[in-house]
């Protein structure tokens, strides 16, 4: 079982007026739920809090472990246990084709070029994304990107996975299949998202409000509450 | 804003007598074509060299367009170097200078065109491995070069990208409206690019 933990936890950022900004009022949480939703208005901080997770934002006091691993002192090891996957497969893809991405990802797993190959091409075969494994990443439809940037970073074998919106840019069909596709993984999942389906696969909902969270429980009663404060 | 920039620099697929060749005998190549046009060759050996990279960028069947590209991109500059050298040097060496750049160019655009980047970071890692007793991390240290490689065609791109936006707005004679979008691009793709490793947990040092 994965756990996630924030102890007071709080993010403050410089503003453009020379002071600084609360944009994570101290939080502390224990998330050991397999899939939980984080949804919330824009700019409310559901990214600050899902990239405090993986240490890509280090808190400004308090503490966020993984498994017990410290973000700020152990850095490097939480990033090996959690992939992120942004709303923008684009900023996620390294290299020109879903196969070099895939090779880029396995090169840990497998020290062997012609091993890795293969290895990279079952991935890609798994997803069925075969087809399109040498054809540019630019010249992909934007579910197929997120799906190579999804297949790329489950390749180094996380056991925590974050997304931040994966389904924002995506249309229903590429949003069902996205959701069917996480629905099957072994990771715990913590995911923000607008979509209130996608939020509705969860067992846990965090509702974000003015940089903290203002609701946490199940996801119905959580998509009623953030209807409630949308008004 | 990454618009122009993947079509350079990329691995070309293909199956011609330069894919099969091993990585090291490319990155021979390379390294005499160099060798040759800059360590004071005259202008006939430097006219060697450009004629056989052209050969070997057809035998590689790689485009024709793949050969003007990187010509295009530096064009200012050649002329610029071009007219100074001819005016100071006269149009041998002007000639000798030129063809020395461009066989260069186009020789590492035939190793990046004909190697998977995975092979090249393979490679790259080969190299440096006998230094991990010094502290090295050979792994590190071929990412953190094949990153500087793609982001060299990334920046050339988005002087493009910015050219044309400053364009719809009227701005193409602006200077600032043209370099500072560059360099703000360039640092956030910098940004971009850690994030991205690090959203994997790469690019970290071994223990
Ligand atoms: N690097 C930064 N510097 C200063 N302020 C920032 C920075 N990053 C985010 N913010 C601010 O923090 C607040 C929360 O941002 P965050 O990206 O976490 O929101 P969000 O809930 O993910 O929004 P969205 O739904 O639009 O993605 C916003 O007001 C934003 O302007
Ligand atoms: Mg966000």
């Amino acid at each position: 079982m994965n756990r996630i933990q924030l102890d007071a936890a709080s993010v403050l950022l410089p503003a453009a007026d020379g002071t600084d900004r609360q944009i994570l009022r101290p939080t502390t949480l224990d998330l050991t739920e397999q899939r939980i939703a984080v949804i919330g208005a824009n700019g409310s901080g559901k990214s600050t809090l899902l990239r405090l997770v993986n240490g890509l934002l280090l808190p400004s006091a308090g503490t966020v472990t993984v498994n017990g691993l410290d973000t700020a002192r152990d850095g490097r090891a939480v990033r090996r246990q959690v992939g992120f996957v942004f709303t923008d497969p684009l900023s996620q893809l390294v290299m020109p084709t879903p196969l070099e991405d895939l090779e880029l990802s396995l090169r840990r797993l497998y020290p062997s070029g012609s091993k890795r190959r293969t290895a990279a091409m079952d991935i890609l075969d798994g997803f069925g994304l075969a087809p399109l494994a040498q054809n540019s990443i630019y010249e992909l439809s934007g579910g197929e990107r997120q799906l190579v940037a999804l297949a790329s970073v489950l390749a180094v074998r996380p056991g925590v996975l974050v997304l931040d919106e994966p389904s924002t840019l995506l249309d229903l069909r590429n949003t069902r299949l996205l959701r069917e596709r996480l629905a099957g993984l072994p990771q715990q999942l913590l995911i923000s998202t607008h979509d209130l389906e996608l939020a509705q696969d969860c067992t846990r909902a965090l509702v974000i409000g003015d940089g903290g969270v203002v609701f946490d429980g199940p996801p119905a009663d959580a998509v009623a509450r953030y209807h409630q404060l949308a008004r | 804003m990454r618009g122009h920039a993947h079509l350079i620099a990329a691995y070309h697929p293909g199956n011609s007598v330069v894919h099969r060749a091993p990585l090291r005998l490319k990155a021979a190549f390379l390294l005499v074509v160099a060798v040759v046009c800059f360590a004071g060759a005259g202008p006939f050996a430097a006219s060697g060299a450009l004629t056989a990279v052209v050969v070997l960028h057809f035998a590689a069947q790689l485009p024709a367009a793949r050969l003007w590209k990187p010509i295009r991109l530096m064009l200012v500059f050649l002329l610029l170097i071009g007219a100074y050298q001819f005016w100071q040097s006269g149009p041998l060496t002007a000639w000798r200078i030129l063809a020395g750049i461009l066989a260069t160019v186009l020789a590492a655009n035939i190793l990046t065109a004909t190697t998977p980047v995975d092979r090249l970071l393979d490679g790259l890692a080969r190299l440096v491995a006998p230094l991990r007793r010094f502290g090295a991390d050979p792994e590190r240290f071929a990412l953190t070069v094949s990153l500087m490689l793609r982001s060299i065609p990334f920046i050339i791109g988005a002087f493009d990208d910015v050219r044309d936006a400053a364009r719809a707005r009227g701005l193409e004679r602006n200077l600032r409206a043209r370099t500072l979008p560059v360099m703000i691009c360039t640092v956030a793709y910098a940004r971009q690019t850690g994030e991205a490793l690090a959203a994997r947990g790469l690019g970290e040092a071994e223990e």
